[in-house]
Formats: structure tokens, C-alpha cells, sequence
């Protein structure tokens, strides 16, 4: 029992800092009273704060990523997750209140464009799940532009920016649109700098945030530093997944199963309770792309441009507004991100409609469709997507499940949302139940997913919080 | 030892499941029971440890009541050195022999440098092979957070569905003496060829005195995580455990 003793407190510290983490979204590391400097420039990773990652517990063989990490707050609703916080969030990039209340008056402020007709908020509007329900969102002088507007709304979480992917920070997201020609059209940061520093308060605050005359970079930070407080959980799934057998009913808990079996949703939109966005964030050829009559020869034009190894050639087809399809490969370059999208949250997917990067599925049930007859088949078309034989109560509820991931703020506008969906019902242009079915084309035969009837492919604990409701 | 017996889960894993509606019905005919007396001569409460022989009773304790972590302790401890005075040339560890005391093992290409909001999280290669900085992060989380699942159960009698206050921990201090890279093998107390999730069930029913957890029961699953998170990179010892 002496060993034991020494054991335990051992025990006991080391499991300390996870614990706080995932019980308590304890901060991780700085005194909150006193944020220190940013590292000298000579130590870029100099350990300011420890890390969060939990260690196992068994040694320093896969010891935890030691690189500083943000602090996090310790007030985040469920739903949200430390773990992801801490590792979505550069030390440094924790958004102060000032900073935050810049960000947000720039966020709503259509004097970033050049008309001044649109702001950030215009297509990514805090009332409508900071989105714009257009199919591709309008900028200035009517001007389409070729993608559908995704939500602010855990985009700090996101591995990347855009639907392609081609921001890494939230802070690079935000200074794209505001020069992109059909979307805000400012022709130069510097021009939008000029702007700004001409309007007395902006210039003030800036000085009082930042300590110094405005600046693009800055305008980036404080639109990042607002987008960086839009974290959102609290949503029915998440008190039902902490214990509250009540939270969702009956038909949610059915698509929940069939989120994990039949659906094969978990393939792409996997989450727990350490990554609770419900997406991999990587990037999958699902078929959309190919709804463009012309898919096939852009990707050919593409291919062939890659094979070619002619990068000028590469880049002049990136910037061509024609091969948006194209997705991800606009921005890797490599054959198997031909048309292929970055897998989005799906928290709060009730009031994010229209979907998919070209808005072209109004409806939640449109969406079900089509990945209910496996995609549209083209030689890029993701290896995960097969036909899944889903029937339409199993569409009705999966539509109804994905409800579920609405947050508290978005109650109200979610129902709402959700009833106009299914008002829709009837009109279902995705759908082929032949296809679906196996009765006709040729999208892969149904694996042996596991079957809600015998076993419940949500109860085997995989979220991790199995068991809350016995704390 | 020789009388088998029914048990149906659908009640326990109706109750434990909380992420989902379908309970698993599972039979399980094969475990033998160890035939503790419900109390001992003088009335009191007796424990039976899992070997499936020795008992241990606990003064001024009835059956039927719970024992306070100090009394539990202290009767897992008793029973314990009544196996080890029985069996003096067990090998029997004070302390888990985990990964530490193993060589590291080859290093292997890291992935990208710095915290990954900076690296712009990409993409190499194959959409399913590639992963990232960020990827690994939440992966070595995501199994932490399971296995701190596991810890918290073993450690604590009432998760465990025990009857008694009887925990794990109080035998198999941060899960010693577990060996869980020795199964399948064959277990006496059970009389037939187990797997490590037997034996947890096992202990489960002697001595902590609960109902043991269907196969696929997430504690049972987390209870294995964090047995084989202890032990990971420990060298087989053949015929030792």
C-alpha cells in the first residue's frame, strides 16, 4: 500500500490536466489576469503555455504535441470542445473584447465594399445562421458569385477556409472576399486601408485595439477575432449525447443509428466529443461537381494540365471561373481532388440551407437523395460513396436527426426552417429510388453496414460521453 | 465452479446505453460461479476474490450493505495477500510495468510543424491516407478522452454496477497485474479459453458483485482501452502472466 499511495498520486496528476479539460473546459496553461507577450522572435515555439492534448498516461513514448496552445475559455456551452479549441486556436489568436467588438462592426459594415452595398454579414447574416439562403450569394451589383455562402458559425474550427480549402486562417478567409470583384470589390487592401483610416472612429479604434494606423492585416484580425467568439453547441443532440434521454425523440435517435449504420454519414461526417464539428475536414468528390453537363471535359482539360506539369498553364486554369468545379484541385493540384469539396459541419445544418458548394440541394432531403443513389458517378467520384438503399421513413429520419444539431440560439428559426423543408417534401428532384435501390445503374453494391434492428450503431460509445448520465 | 446460468443484458444495457435507443439482447450460458455465501457465520458480509476460491468476510458489515472505500480497500487487500501467501511464486507486479520501461520505437516522418491553424491543414496525396498535424491531434485526444473513459470506471465501484464498493483499482492499482497481451488464453476461474473483456466481467461479477456488461458495451470497451493503454509497449514474457 505505500507503493499504491505513490502510485495514485501519480495516477492522479497525471490525469489531472485531461480531466480538467474534458469535464470542466478548464483553461490550459495562462493566467487569465495576465496574457504574457507573444514569444520573442528568436523562440517561435517557445513554450508559453503547456500543451492540452491529454497524455495517455503510459509514458513519453506518443508524448502530447508540445507546441503552445491558446487559452481556453472556460465557459463553452456543450457541444464545444476545449480539446478542439485549443487546437484550432494559435497562442496569440484568443480574441480580446476589444478586438471583437471591432471585428463585429466591420463584420456589419458595407462600407468594406466598393459600392457600399455589401457587408460580411450580408451573405453571412447572424439572424439566418450567418448565411444568405441564396444558391451562390450576390455581391456587389447583383454579381453572382460561383459558391454557396457557408456559415460563419464554427468556422474557427474548420482545418481550412472556403470550400475548397484554400485559406488556412480565418484571418486570410477574411481579407479574400472583401477584394474578390463579385463579391465585395475593393480593388486593394491598401484601397480598403484608405477607406477606413479616412472614417474618424474606425481610425480611433484601430489606434485603441491594435495600437497603431489601420492596416489590412488588422482588418483580418478583428474580423477573425469576432468570427473566433461564433462557436456553437448546445443543441438538443448534445444534451440528449450528455444524458438527457429526453432531449430528442424517438425518430431523432432512429437517424441517429442510421447516421452511424446504414447512412454511412460517419464516414465523412464523424464526430465526438473531442471533434464534435461532424466533419473530417478533408475533401470528397461526391457527385455535385458532376452535375455540370461539362464536368467530364474540364477534368480532362485539367488532368491533362497537370500531367502536362506546365504549372502556368495550372495556375491560368485556377483563376478560369469555369472550372469551379473543380474544387479542391484549383487549389492541391492533384488528380484525385478533381471536384471534390470540403466536408462541412453539420452543426446547425437546418438553417444553413440551401447546400453543397453550389447551393444546388434546397433541401435537407434533397441532400439525402443524393447520396442515397450513391452520388453522380465520374471517374473522381469519392471511394465512400455507394448507393445506400435508404427507404423513404429512413430519409424522413435522418432529415429529422440532422435537426437535432441546431443550436439553442437558432431554436426557434430552426423549426421554422425545418417545417419549410419538409413542406418540400414533395418535391424531391434528387430523388431515384431505383438507383437507390439497386434496381437500376451501377453505383456500388450495399456493404455489410451494421443494421439498426439488431444493433444500434450509436450505442457502442464511439461519441464518448457514454456515460454522463450516470455522473 | 460447475452450475451455469442465464443471464439476459437487455435490462443492464437498456440502462447503460445513453447514445441510443436499441438495447443489445446477448446471452451469455458459459461463466461458472464462484458460490460466495451470502454471509458469513457470524452474519457478516463475505467477498470473494477472482480467482474464483478465496473469500474474505468484513467485520461489522451485512450483506446487503456497501462498503466505504477504506473497508473495500482494505478487504481487497486481505484477499490479495491471501492469494499471494497461497501462490508464493506468482508474479505478481506493485506497480504496472507500462510503457516507459519499453525502448521508443523507431521515429517516423512527423507531420507538419507548428500549431495547425498556421499550417493550412493540407492535403497530401490520398483523401483517405493523408491526415494532418490536426487530424493526429484530435485522434490522440479523441483515444485519451475513451481511455480517461475506461480509467474513470475502473477506478470507481458504482460505474462499475458493483454492490458492494468494491473497485478494480483496489487489486490492480492503475490496472497492474492485468496483463492484457497474454489473451486469449486459457482462464481456470472460467474454465475455458477467455479474452480479456471475460475476465473484466469476471471480476465484475467477483468481487465487485455486479452484473457483467455485454460485450460491446462501451465501458466494457473503455475499461479495455485503458487496460491496454497501461501496458502498451510492454515485451510478452511467455508463461509469466
Amino acid at each position: 500500500m505505500r507503493i499504491r499511495t505513490k502510485e495514485l498520486l501519480q495516477d492522479a496528476l497525471k490525469w489531472a490536466l485531461p480531466l480538467a479539460l474534458l469535464t470542466s473546459a478548464a483553461c490550459a496553461g495562462r493566467d487569465p489576469a495576465s496574457p504574457p507577450p507573444p514569444p520573442p522572435p528568436d523562440q517561435p515555439n517557445a513554450p508559453t503555455a503547456v500543451s492540452t492534448t491529454p497524455s495517455t498516461g503510459v509514458g513519453d513514448v506518443n508524448p502530447a504535441p508540445n507546441h503552445p496552445t491558446a487559452k481556453v475559455p472556460s465557459d463553452l456551452p456543450i457541444g464545444v470542445s476545449p480539446v478542439l479549441y485549443a487546437i484550432s486556436v494559435a497562442p496569440g489568436q484568443e480574441p480580446t473584447p476589444e478586438q471583437v467588438k471591432l471585428g463585429d462592426k466591420l463584420f456589419d459594415d458595407v462600407r468594406l465594399s466598393a459600392d457600399n452595398t455589401v457587408a460580411c454579414k450580408t451573405c453571412h447574416d447572424p439572424a439566418r445562421g450567418f448565411v444568405d439562403h441564396e444558391v451562390t450569394s450576390i455581391g456587389i451589383g447583383k454579381k453572382h458569385g460561383q459558391r454557396n455562402a457557408p456559415t460563419v458559425l464554427n468556422a474557427m474550427f474548420n482545418a481550412t477556409q472556403f470550400w475548397d480549402g484554400r485559406a488556412a486562417t480565418l484571418e486570410d478567409q477574411a481579407k479574400l472576399p472583401i477584394l474578390n470583384p463579385v463579391e465585395m470589390g475593393m480593388k486593394s487592401g491598401d484601397e480598403v486601408v484608405a477607406k477606413l483610416a479616412a472614417i474618424p472612429e474606425y481610425r480611433k479604434a484601430f489606434l485603441d485595439v491594435y495600437g497603431r494606423e489601420v492596416n489590412y492585416e488588422d482588418v483580418g484580425r478583428a474580423i477573425a477575432a469576432f468570427e473566433r467568439t461564433q462557436f456553437s453547441g448546445n443543441a438538443p443532440f448534445d444534451r440528449f449525447i450528455m444524458g438527457d434521454d429526453k432531449a430528442i425523440d424517438a425518430q431523432a435517435k432512429r437517424g441517429w443509428a442510421l447516421f452511424n449504420g446504414k447512412g454511412r454519414c460517419n464516414e465523412c461526417h464523424a464526430g465526438n466529443a473531442v471533434n464534435p464539428l461532424f466533419s473530417d475536414q478533408k475533401f470528397h468528390n461526391i457527385g455535385v461537381a458532376a452535375k455540370t453537363s461539362n464536368f467530364a471535359d474540364l477534368a480532362r482539360e485539367a488532368q491533362g494540365a497537370v500531367d502536362r506539369g506546365n504549372q502556368e498553364e495550372i495556375d491560368r486554369l485556377a483563376l478560369e471561373s469555369k472550372f469551379t468545379n473543380l474544387g479542391r484541385f484549383l487549389v492541391s493540384k492533384r488528380h484525385n481532388d478533381i471536384g471534390a469539396f470540403k466536408t462541412p459541419t453539420l452543426r446547425n445544418i437546418a438553417v444553413t440551407a440551401p447546400y453543397m458548394h453550389d447551393g444546388s440541394f434546397a433541401t435537407l432531403y434533397d441532400v439525402i437523395d443524393h447520396y442515397n443513389k450513391g452520388g453522380i458517378v465520374n471517374p473522381y467520384l469519392d471511394g465512400g460513396m455507394q448507393r445506400l438503399g435508404l427507404t423513404e421513413p429512413e430519409i424522413d429520419d435522418l432529415v429529422h436527426f440532422l435537426g437535432t444539431l441546431t443550436s439553442e440560439r437558432y431554436d426557434a428559426y430552426g423549426k421554422t426552417e425545418m417545417a419549410r423543408m419538409n413542406g418540400k417534401k414533395g418535391q424531391r428532384p434528387e430523388r431515384d429510388t431505383l438507383v437507390a435501390t439497386g434496381k437500376k445503374g451501377d453505383t456500388g453494391d450495399v456493404g455489410p453496414t451494421p443494421d439498426a434492428k439488431i444493433k444500434d450503431p450509436s450505442s457502442d460509445g464511439v461519441y464518448g460521453v457514454f456515460d454522463a448520465a450516470k455522473k | 465452479m460447475r452450475i451455469s446460468r442465464k443471464i439476459s443484458l437487455a435490462a443492464a444495457a437498456a440502462a447503460i446505453l445513453t447514445a441510443g435507443g436499441v438495447a443489445v439482447a446477448q446471452n451469455r450460458t458459459t461463466n461458472p460461479v464462484h458460490d460466495v455465501p451470502a454471509a458469513s457465520a457470524n452474519g457478516n458480509l463475505v467477498v470473494g476474490l477472482c480467482d474464483g476460491k478465496t473469500t474474505a468476510e468484513v467485520p461489522g458489515v451485512k450483506p446487503g450493505q456497501t462498503l466505504t472505500p477504506k473497508q473495500a480497500q482494505d478487504v481487497s487487500d486481505r484477499l490479495m495477500n491471501d492469494w499471494k501467501a497461497k501462490n508464493p511464486g506468482a508474479n505478481w507486479d506493485d506497480a504496472p510495468k507500462v510503457a516507459q520501461n519499453a525502448p521508443p520505437p523507431p521515429a517516423r516522418p512527423a507531420p507538419p510543424e507548428g500549431p495547425v491553424a498556421s499550417n493550412g491543414g493540407k492535403q497530401e496525396a490520398h483523401t483517405y491516407g493523408s491526415y494532418t498535424k490536426r487530424d493526429e491531434e484530435i485522434w490522440k485526444a479523441s483515444t485519451d478522452a475513451f481511455i480517461e473513459q475506461g480509467r474513470q470506471i475502473f477506478h470507481d465501484a458504482g460505474r462499475l454496477g458493483g454492490t458492494i464498493g468494491v473497485s478494480c483499482d483496489m487489486c490492480h492499482p492503475n490496472a497492474a497485474n492485468t496483463h492484457p497481451e497474454t489473451y486469449p488464453k486459457y482462464q481456470v476461474q472460467l474454465g475455458r479459453v477467455a479474452m480479456l473483456r471475460d475476465m473484466i466481467n469476471w471480476c465484475i461479477e467477483n468481487p465487485v458483485r455486479g452484473k457483467p456488461l455485454a460485450d460491446d458495451d462501451p465501458k466494457l470497451k473503455a475499461m479495455e482501452a485503458y487496460i491496454l493503454a497501461q501496458r502498451k509497449g510492454v515485451a510478452l514474457e511467455y508463461g509469466k502472466h
